[in-house]
């Protein structure tokens, strides 16, 4: 509704403790009165498989001190989704379906289990089937869809980082038998250059503690779980069956993983499709084997960790990462305020990680920025990590911030295989 | 000698737990009730369905006052009020009027259980227009509709497609004396929204609160399936003024979670109306010299742990009497002033 000249309220001067404020500097608008409370808008979202719940809302309002993007300034959260949809917003063609990282945060303290989970993906998905994605957003579905990867970058070179690196690393088609762990790599280990670092140090140690593992190579793509949770379900689907059929090819029993969000997909969705593989993260898979690594450096930093929504939160994963850095000789952990389950987002989720741009017009400072302002201030010269989004969103937030040369951004991989000296 | 029989005041949920309790004691009950039937306000207005269960108010209230009926130890007297009253605990004397003749009963205990009334919103005339809108009823109104199982605008009788209740009418208002809550109209609203969605499934339900006061299991037995299940509209806000605007009202107030004025259109309006005091509760507070609370309601003596002894010994005050209640507090009143009544005469007879 556009704004009527008359509720614009404009004195020529006026004076405010003793300062002179000119027109534009005291203007108000004056409250447009509600004429209509229209239903279309919630019964269009709740009318929606998995979407139910968004009218549930009480208006408690818990979740929104919670909310990472309200408190990057977004003003976000389900109860503000829930008032602004009860006042007629369209949520499908919306701004606010897109601010939402599915970080888990607000479900967490909800009383009426308002899911924001389901509720997202469910209403993004036809948003997407109708072509209302930001722009940035559906290049990334693009690139997955032709080459398997977020990136655009080449399936053939998915396991170039072993040669890259010079680790050694066992391909499973190259090997042909079954492993006791199934590594999957997800993409960015494979090509990013940090995430790169952080996987050829987890080779090192797997085969410090003489694991019998394998890699899936040019054959594994995407998880997609971040792309589903952003809409695109058919393509989560499709690339499900692939990476699903090369667990069954493979035999694989276990699978494991540096990222918590295929992770995820590999839980709690891919046995809806049948597969019958154990998923579990590379903390949880290494923290039962402390004993047998053998750490010869001493690193003497002051760190702290910043779990990850879709490791902590989502998959009840707190204790491994802890486990793993406290057995570093030398590292002091200090938690930041906001930790465990109450760990704050670093902006990757839901499809966060290739919203940067659209969510600049949205929020006052990058939801990684917040974190990493977090981090420094219990003095740690370390921000350890094990989310292969967060190695790159946290360093480039702590450019950002004026941080650089203060705090370091390190997998708990990299710290392990240090202080192992491999 | 104490006298062993309770006389029961009131023929209402309360007064009809009240007997099953000193008959089923084995004493002997005289229950007065100034209508020609028992049931009370549920009864009497017409209630299409109890609160929270929505169970059919005539089937609830046949199996309530079944064990009553046709039972040597309940004298039920009909079209009778009780005019006077003397004597103490064990030993009272009350006259009473039975069509016109004058009759006396003696007994050891009195138990008053002459209920409430429903809020008349005309006394806020300016405010909600009932009486000069036909589209704005009350919750009592509704109920007589939700009965019959038609649910219209009586302006024209066509089926509404949008309505709302006004919550708190008549009831936390320091300038009309009942600062009290009233304690059932959250949950009764949002039951007859249940029944209003199940008889017009397209008809848009909104209702403007301060507070939702839902006690207990009424949130989630009615509030949250209301509210998730039948998609009633919840906001915060209390309406101020209702108007005519064409052939629908206009419903004027303020949303304070946006901080916006607003003006809604709608075919009815329901206003939740409160609980006072009845006529028969004040008179009985006169006749047996009972202490009234500053809303006219009896005052009872012991606090949160005793709410139904009043400041006459042997005489007790159940259900809504004593302020706002439900029908689960006058069920539970009423079985405790049975109880506490013949303790009372009993240890009359232990001491003597």
């Amino acid at each position: 509704m556009p704004i009527d000249k008359k509720q614009i309220i404009e004195l020529e001067k006026v004076t405010v403790e003793g300062i002179e404020l000119g027109p534009q500097w005291n203007r108000m608008f004056e409250q447009r009165v509600i004429f209509d409370y229209d239903t279309e808008a919630m019964d269009k979202v709740t009318s929606i498989a998995g979407a139910e719940s968004m009218g549930w809302c009480y208006q408690c309002t818990q979740c929104i001190p919670v909310c990472p993007v309200n408190q990057a300034g977004g003003e976000y959260g389900p109860r503000k989704i829930f008032r602004k949809l009860q006042q007629g917003i369209d949520l499908f063609t919306n701004d606010d379906l897109w601010k939402c990282t599915t970080c888990m945060n607000c479900l967490r303290v909800c009383p009426k289990e308002v899911d924001m989970i389901k509720i997202m993906p469910a209403i993004r998905e036809e948003s997407v089937l109708e072509g209302n994605v930001p722009d940035e957003l559906q290049e990334v579905f693009e690139k997955t869809f032709e080459y398997g990867n977020p990136m655009g970058e080449s399936q053939r070179k998915r396991a170039d980082w072993v040669k890259e690196r010079e680790v050694d690393v066992p391909i499973m088609k190259e090997i042909k038998r079954p492993v006791d762990i199934l590594w999957f790599v997800e993409c960015y280990p494979a090509y990013h250059n940090r995430g790169k670092d952080a996987a050829a140090a987890l080779a090192k140690v797997l085969n410090a503690l003489d694991v019998d593992y394998g890699i899936l190579g040019t054959e594994e793509k995407c998880s997609c779980d971040s792309q589903r949770l952003a809409g695109e379900t058919g393509l989560f689907e499709e690339f499900a069956e692939h990476n699903i059929a090369l667990f069954r090819k493979y035999k694989a029993k276990t699978v494991m993983t540096m990222d918590p969000h295929a992770l995820n997909a590999m839980r709690h969705e891919y046995p809806k499709m049948g597969s019958k593989s154990k998923v579990i993260h590379y903390t949880t898979y290494l923290a039962p084997l402390i004993d047998k690594m053998q750490f010869s450096k001493s690193l003497d930093y002051k760190v702290t960790f910043h779990d990850p929504c879709y490791l902590g939160r989502h998959n009840g994963e707190f204790e491994a990462p802890r486990r793993l850095i406290e057995a570093i000789p030398g590292l002091q952990l200090t938690e930041m305020g906001r930790c465990k389950q109450q760990s704050y987002c670093c902006g990757g989720g839901g499809g966060g990680m290739w919203l940067d741009g659209f969510m600049s017009d949205h929020i006052n400072e990058r939801l990684s920025e917040n974190r990493v302002r977090e981090a420094v201030e219990t003095g740690a010269d370390i921000l350890v990590v094990c989310c292969p989004y967060e190695v790159s969103r946290f360093e480039d937030a702590v450019k950002s911030t004026g941080n650089e040369g203060k705090l370091l951004v390190k997998d708990i991989a990299e710290l392990l295989a240090e202080s192992m000296a491999l | 000698m104490a006298n062993e029989n309770v006389l029961i005041i009131g023929g209402g949920a309360a007064g009809i737990e009240a007997a099953k309790g000193i008959s089923g004691l084995g004493f002997k009950a005289i229950l007065v009730e100034k209508r020609d039937r028992l049931g009370g306000t549920p009864d009497e207005e017409k209630y299409a369905a109890l609160t929270p269960d929505l169970r059919d108010t005539q089937e609830a209230l046949g199996d309530l006052m079944a064990p009553i009926k046709d039972n040597p130890l309940v004298d039920i007297h009909y079209n009778t009020l009780v005019t006077g009253a003397s004597g103490e605990l064990g030993n009272f004397t009350i006259k009473a009027l039975q069509l016109g003749k004058e009759i006396e009963f003696q007994v050891g205990a009195v138990i008053i259980a002459t209920g409430f009334k429903h809020f008349d919103p005309g006394r806020e005339t300016q405010k909600y227009s009932y009486y000069e809108l036909d589209d704005v009823i009350t919750l009592t109104d509704a109920e007589k509709m939700l009965s019959e199982h038609k649910f219209v605008r009586p302006s024209n009788g066509e089926e509404p497609k949008r309505l709302c209740f006004i919550q708190c009418v008549g009831s936390r208002d320091r300038r009309l004396g009942n600062e009290y809550c009233s304690k059932v109209c959250c949950g009764i609203s949002s039951k007859q929204s249940i029944e209003i969605k199940k008889l017009l499934p397209d008809c848009k339900i909104y209702i403007f609160y301060i507070d939702m006061r839902m006690y207990g299991y009424w949130e989630n037995e009615i509030y949250w399936p209301a509210q998730e299940k039948y998609k009633v509209n919840y906001i915060k806000g209390m309406a101020t003024e209702i108007v005519k605007k064409g052939d629908k009202v206009l419903v004027k107030g303020e949303d304070t979670t946006l901080r916006r004025p607003m003006e809604v259109e709608m075919d009815m309006v329901i206003l939740a109306v409160g609980m006072e005091p009845s006529e028969g509760t004040q008179q009985m507070a006169e006749i047996f010299g009972l202490n009234k609370n500053k809303y006219g309601f009896i005052e009872t003596t012991g606090g949160c742990l005793d709410t139904v002894s009043t400041n006459v010994p042997g005489v007790y005050a159940v259900g809504a009497t004593t302020g706002p209640a439900d029908l689960e507090d006058s069920v539970s009143t009423g079985g405790l002033a049975a109880m506490k009544a013949l303790s009372a005469i009993r240890s009359l007879a232990v001491t003597a």
